[in-house]
């Protein structure tokens, strides 16, 4: 019976997941200054089958001073300026800088969120937000990627500023190593390799530097989409005796440039 | 009174009299940019450059990463015909990691009198890479960059420094 409860769980969970369409934002990380492009796929959504689409955005969902995109127009009479453009059957885009689209500050855009909608409105997709802004101002971490944006051809550097850790235990860490994981653009494991020796650049700085295909084999036609990283060390216990810990694993979402 | 005025009317009258076109040296022939590319060239030097982080004033903005793979395996030769004008190249490897998709074909320059961006192309597969100061061409280096984009804007970059073998 719990079996049978469980599937009918799991299929209108899957019902209810392919009627909410798929976004993808690339960048994947972008500031308020970027230029960003959404790629909407509204099959399963009332739009499914549609040829004129049109986005309603607005920023700061949830954190107050929100505005209304300056595109979006009347809710029954969408602006021409939100059209979407069709690039395949259910696939929409549309380009925008959010400084320019809902005419505030960086320093006034925390997020934003969108719906995609018909001319009149008489149709409509789910609310797809919140999409968090990258701050514009450096915020130093205990963990940082360089470059912060890169493909996964690209030479990747991962740090751990020991100094910036708040964990006791990753502020007293020694033997410090890194594991790395990478996955296809689907989102499923293609490869990873545990432990690798860092780079020891001062007293509070470790770093490890890799291209993807000299740490692990993957198929040529393989794209990765992304790899997490994760530092791991040994601390001693009140004994004396060295014990393994780990830091948070941390998720990196390649770009793709263009 | 009279006796100053015509002195001080001579002095105009010498003074522009002395006036004449100054004779400058010759500033010796033009550097043919072009045919100092040409030749084999060695990688000495690989700099990642996050042009993001430097648009936005943070720190981090550039890495050296000649050492973490045998970057200085990879050399490359670019020919060119009797006239100087560019022909074929071949990249060589080794253990280097890949500059670009190619390893060998035709290449070509935007302008042939001031290049600014090399053309490196087999079948319908382009590679673009720009061209770095003139100046280190004299002294027998090659500079050479390869910008990634997003949405036209220039995100990452790669300066490759060779050397003249």
């Amino acid at each position: 019976m719990k079996k049978i409860l469980l599937l009918i769980i799991c299929s209108f969970g899957a019902i209810w997941a392919s009627g909410q369409g798929k976004v993808t934002l690339s960048p994947a990380a972008f500031t308020s200054e970027d230029e960003v492009t959404i790629t909407l796929d509204v099959t399963g959504t009332p739009l499914a089958g549609a040829n004129d689409v049109y986005v309603w955005a607005f920023s700061n969902d949830g954190v107050g001073g929100g505005k209304d995109a300056s595109t979006n127009g009347q809710w029954a009479a969408s602006s021409e300026d939100a059209k979407m453009t069709k690039t395949a059957t259910n696939i929409f885009t549309f380009k925008f800088t959010a400084t320019t689209l809902f005419g505030q500050s960086p320093a006034e855009l925390i997020n934003f969120g969108f719906l995609a909608k018909s001319k009149d409105g008489s149709k409509q997709t789910p609310d797809y937000k919140p999409f968090k802004f990258d701050p514009l101002v450096f915020t130093a971490s205990q963990f940082r990627l360089f470059p912060a944006k890169l493909d996964y051809t690209d030479m990747a550097t991962v740090y751990f500023h020991q100094n910036l850790a708040t964990d006791v235990n990753l502020q007293r860490m020694t033997n410090i190593k890194v594991s790395l994981s990478f996955y296809n653009e689907a989102g499923d494991p293609v490869g990873s390799k545990q432990n690798i020796v860092t780079v020891k650049e001062s007293a509070i700085l470790f770093s490890y530097s890799f291209i993807p295909e000299r740490v692990i084999t993957f198929p040529a036609a393989t794209k990765l989409g992304k790899f997490s990283y994760q530092f791991t060390g040994t601390v001693k216990d009140a004994n004396g005796l060295d014990v393994t810990t780990n830091g948070p694993v941390t998720e990196v979402v390649y770009t793709v440039f263009n | 009174m009279k006796h100053i005025q015509h002195t001080l009317f001579a002095i105009c009258i010498l003074l522009i009299w002395s006036c004449k076109p100054e004779d400058f040296g010759p500033i010796g022939e033009p550097q043919n940019i072009v045919k100092s590319i040409q030749g084999n060239w060695g990688l000495t030097k690989v700099t990642q450059i996050d042009q993001d982080a430097s648009t936005k004033g943070f720190p981090y903005k550039q890495l050296d990463i000649t050492a973490v793979y045998p970057y200085t395996d990879l050399a490359v030769a670019f020919l060119g015909d009797a006239q100087g004008n560019p022909t074929t190249f071949t990249i060589t490897s080794g253990n280097s990691p890949k500059i670009t998709d190619l390893t060998s074909g035709n290449w070509t320059v935007d302008n042939v009198k001031a290049p600014t961006a090399i053309s490196l192309k087999n079948g319908t597969v382009v590679n673009i890479l720009s061209i770095g100061s003139y100046i280190s061409l004299k002294s027998g280096k090659l500079i050479i960059k390869k910008d990634k984009k997003l949405n036209g804007k220039v995100i990452l970059s790669y300066q490759y420094e060779f050397t003249k073998k």
